[in-house]
């Protein structure tokens, strides 16, 4: 058991926060509000690529540092305590990952040293209309076509669509569930964009007979279920780890706006409301914190970890819907004004919450798994 | 980072809870039951003395002193399982004061009570709260005034709670009616239980659990019972809380219910048909407690770990303390809706049921934690200034 650091964990840690420090501000945040330019931040990207962070988790083979998901999440984490305009989790966790795990060797050439050198994107598509379970999709089929597959359906809210290489993509056969790599731009896709409420670039990507050549098969019927589930567990705790930044950032900046605010005459911090409401969220973060590094180190150790991504993504869902509703009060309207940075990260914290499942959803496959006898305390 | 166990620490658990298994006799676990979770009947006591002749109690201790050399986090395993057992174990003498006299003790107190409670024959009881001094404890009134060698100790505290079994006290006094600030006039005694001038009347409590008022009558002793220095005992209190505050949470007993209900639900047969456990609602209040209980888990591991590397943060300290006990009612709650009116029903009915009965003990005695051992307002505020710094008004 131990909740300490490595020297490279802290390594990632502070080379990830210097940079976010240095090329993440409120005004380059604003230039992406209202989508009035698109949230993504070249400079930004390209020294996170020098830096060799869009590598942490890939094999050196493929150009990467050659570090775990530990590593990975450490960064994600880092991305939401400054909310960067940077893709780390579609691109990194949801795209690379599962490559680099199950790919084939053709594949992983094609890719990965492109991801780590920051020149290349992937992405994956998680969302269909009512149904956010990766691993069983229902509006996607497939079947058999030239040794590959022809593939139709409808995903939504799947980020940086435009500029990805492959997609991940899973969709049902007769056999069961496949995993394949769609290039965006081959013929009978069409992307659609969406708007919503963080900004994110996300696109409805609609397809329509779309040939996927042999080549861009990533699991066939034996092994897609598989692949998209472990997809869904990492990507799910990486959304945890984004969460564990946005929530620690958003009640620090409560902590120091309400300890310089004065009325009648003194800090509003001093009200012991006030501290109790931010003592709260202090405990909450904590306990998303843990239960996220479980899940992470547990996932990082190739454990199976099912039932602490849900646990995590249950407190991912409360921790983050509490402490925004908390930072906002406790700043009274600045915390609103789109003047102060805090409204950006309510955002964030509202995305977490709901990618993937909220925390009614997790709680109900939770108790699942609890009336199956696969849920007891150790 | 590895939030797993060691295979050692693994293999550990499994030992212990075999142990304990064997332990708690049918005979032990009724007299527990009979003593409210308090324990201090003889069977718990032979117990007592057992685990200490076989070296648990000092597992995480120093070999120096007469532990196993162990870590906390194993110190923690160790309580963790015991408490998971059902044995009420006696964590303020071994887990904090214990600990405290070993660091700051005495050499009489070193040689003569240290290894007493590490073999399961000394237990010690706090005695800090008084009629007028609960969560503002600095104004204690219970005086020790120096005749010669001798202190002279005179007052009255309350809650004084395992007392009417217990050896000795853990006093604070007030030695300096004229200090700064009040809480820089206090020092800590260990007064033995069995002195003339010491005497106990019960208090009981809606949990059905005894405490007690405690009188201090003239009661003589010399620097022998002075522990660490004089007008020093404050630190010594809050090390004490400190310490006091990991045991209060842990999480192992509502672990052990968690899964007696789960299994509970699983085989109760609905009139209507069907089983318990296949309602959502029984789902959704069991998910409810088994994502609670893990964060607790953690939140109690972090903490022994934090210990053994030496940098136990007071916020993360008052944090589990806040979150543990208000969980704790919670968790009476959720399982107590999924037993129905059975949990309203005492074990002293035929009808009872084990679970249930558990739970309506529990319920009545589950407040306790969210005012003592440092009222969860004051961790609050504690939490505010230490772990996020913010400015708190002057008191
Ligand atoms: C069963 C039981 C066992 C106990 N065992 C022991 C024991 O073994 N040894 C021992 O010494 N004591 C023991 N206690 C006493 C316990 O520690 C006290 O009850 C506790 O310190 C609170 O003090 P009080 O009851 O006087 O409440 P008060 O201090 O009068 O508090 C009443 C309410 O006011 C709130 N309050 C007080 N001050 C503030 C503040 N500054 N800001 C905000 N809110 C505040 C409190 O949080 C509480 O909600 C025990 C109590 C019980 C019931």
């Amino acid at each position: 058991m131990n909740f300490g650091f490595s020297e490279e964990q802290r390594e990632v840690q502070n080379l990830a926060r210097q940079i976010f420090t240095d090329l993440v501000s409120p005004e380059k945040l604003k230039a992406s509000d209202d989508y009035a330019g698109e949230r993504f931040d070249e400079a930004l990207w390209g020294k996170l690529a020098e830096a060799g962070l869009l590598g942490v988790a890939l094999e050196e083979q493929y150009a990467g540092m050659g570090f775990g998901f530990t590593e990975l999440a450490l960064l994600v984490e880092e991305v939401g305590r400054s909310i960067a305009p940077a893709p780390v989790i579609p691109n990194l966790v949801s795209g690379a990952l599962p490559v680099q795990r199950f790919g084939t060797d053709e594949q992983k050439q094609r890719l990965l040293p492109g991801v780590a050198e920051g020149k290349l994107m992937l992405t994956a598509a998680l969302m269909e209309k009512h149904n956010e379970n990766p691993a069983s999709p229902r509006l996607t089929t497939a079947v058999a076509k030239d040794g590959g597959y022809s593939v139709s359906g409808t995903k939504l809210c799947v980020p940086f669509a435009h500029r990805a290489e492959r997609m991940i993509v899973s969709a049902k056969t007769d056999n069961g569930v496949i995993a394949l790599l769609v290039d965006p731009k081959a013929d009978g896709v069409t992307l659609n964009e969406m708007k919503v409420t963080t900004y994110e670039p996300q696109y409805e990507v609609a397809l329509k007979d779309v040939s996927v050549a042999a080549e861009d098969v990533l699991a066939g019927a034996d092994k897609g279920a598989e692949v998209m589930q472990w997809l869904t567990e990492h990507t799910t705790a990486a959304l945890c780890a984004h969460q564990v930044g946005v929530t620690d950032c958003a009640m620090r900046m409560t902590a120091s706006y309400t300890a310089e605010r004065k009325q009648f005459g003194v800090p509003v911090a001093t009200f012991q409301a006030v501290g109790h409401r931010a003592a709260n969220c202090f405990i909450d973060v904590e306990c998303l914190r843990l239960n996220t590094y479980q899940a992470v180190s547990r996932l990082a150790g190739g454990h199976n970890a099912t039932n602490e991504v849900q646990i995590a993504k249950i407190w991912a869902g409360d921790v983050g819907h509490r402490v925004s509703y908390a930072s906002q009060h406790l700043h009274g309207g600045m915390g609103i004004d789109r003047d102060y940075p805090l409204w950006r990260y309510c955002t964030w914290m509202r995305h977490n919450e709901m990618m993937l499942g909220s925390s009614a959803k997790n709680l109900a496959a939770l108790g699942k798994r609890i009336a199956a006898g696969e849920a007891y305390c150790q | 980072m590895k939030v797993e166990f060691t295979p050692e620490q693994e293999a550990l658990r499994t030992e212990l809870r075999a142990y304990f298994k064997e332990l708690m006799t049918p005979e032990l676990t009724a007299e527990c039951n009979r003593d409210m979770g308090e324990g201090g009947g003889p069977l718990w006591r032979e117990a007592l003395l057992k685990m200490g002749k076989d070296g648990w109690i000092g597992v995480g201790w120093p070999k120096e002193l007469g532990g196993k050399g162990l870590s906390p986090i194993e110190q923690f395993i160790f309580v963790e399982e015991i408490m998971r057992a059902g044995y009420p174990f006696p964590f303020l003498t071994t887990e904090s004061v214990g600990p405290q006299l070993a660091e700051h003790g005495n050499a009489w107190q070193k040689a003569n009570i240290v290894p007493k409670i590490l073999s399961g024959e000394c237990l010690i009881a706090i005695g800090y709260s008084e009629p007028g001094a609960g969560t503002d404890l600095a104004r204690l009134k219970t005086t020790a005034v120096k005749e010669g060698d001798e202190w002279v100790i005179n007052g009255q505290k309350m809650w004084t709670s395992l007392a009417h079994f217990c050896d000795y006290v853990w006093l604070a006094c007030r030695t300096d009616q004229n200090a700064e600030k009040p809480h820089k006039g206090i020092s800590m005694f260990l007064v033995p239980t069995s002195d003339p001038g010491w005497s106990s009347t019960p208090v009981v409590t809606l949990g059905g659990v005894r405490t007690n008022a405690t009188y201090y009558d003239n009661i003589r002793v010399n620097d022998d019972a002075l522990v660490g220095e004089l007008n020093k005992g404050w630190k010594l209190i809050t090390g004490q809380l400190n310490r006091e505050r990991l045991s209060l949470v842990n999480c192992g007993p509502t672990q052990q219910l968690f899964n007696g209900v789960v299994k509970w639900a699983q085989e109760t047969e609905l009139p209507e048909g069907g089983k318990l456990i296949d309602q959502p609602w029984v789902q959704m209040n069991l998910a409810k407690v088994r994502a609670g209980v893990e964060a607790l888990k953690l939140v109690c591991y972090k903490q022994a770990w934090a210990m053994t590397e030496g940098n136990l943060e007071m916020a993360d300290a008052s944090a589990a303390k806040v979150y543990g006990s208000e969980f704790f009612i919670e968790v009476y709650r959720a399982l107590g809706e999924v037993m129905e009116q059975m949990s309203l029903v005492s074990e002293h009915s035929p009808q009872a049921q084990e679970h249930a009965a558990r739970v309506e003990r529990l319920y009545r005695t589950a407040s306790i934690i969210t005012f003592g051992g440092g009222t969860n307002e004051i961790q609050r505020d504690i939490i505010s200034a230490a772990g996020l710094w913010m400015p708190r008004a002057a008191r």
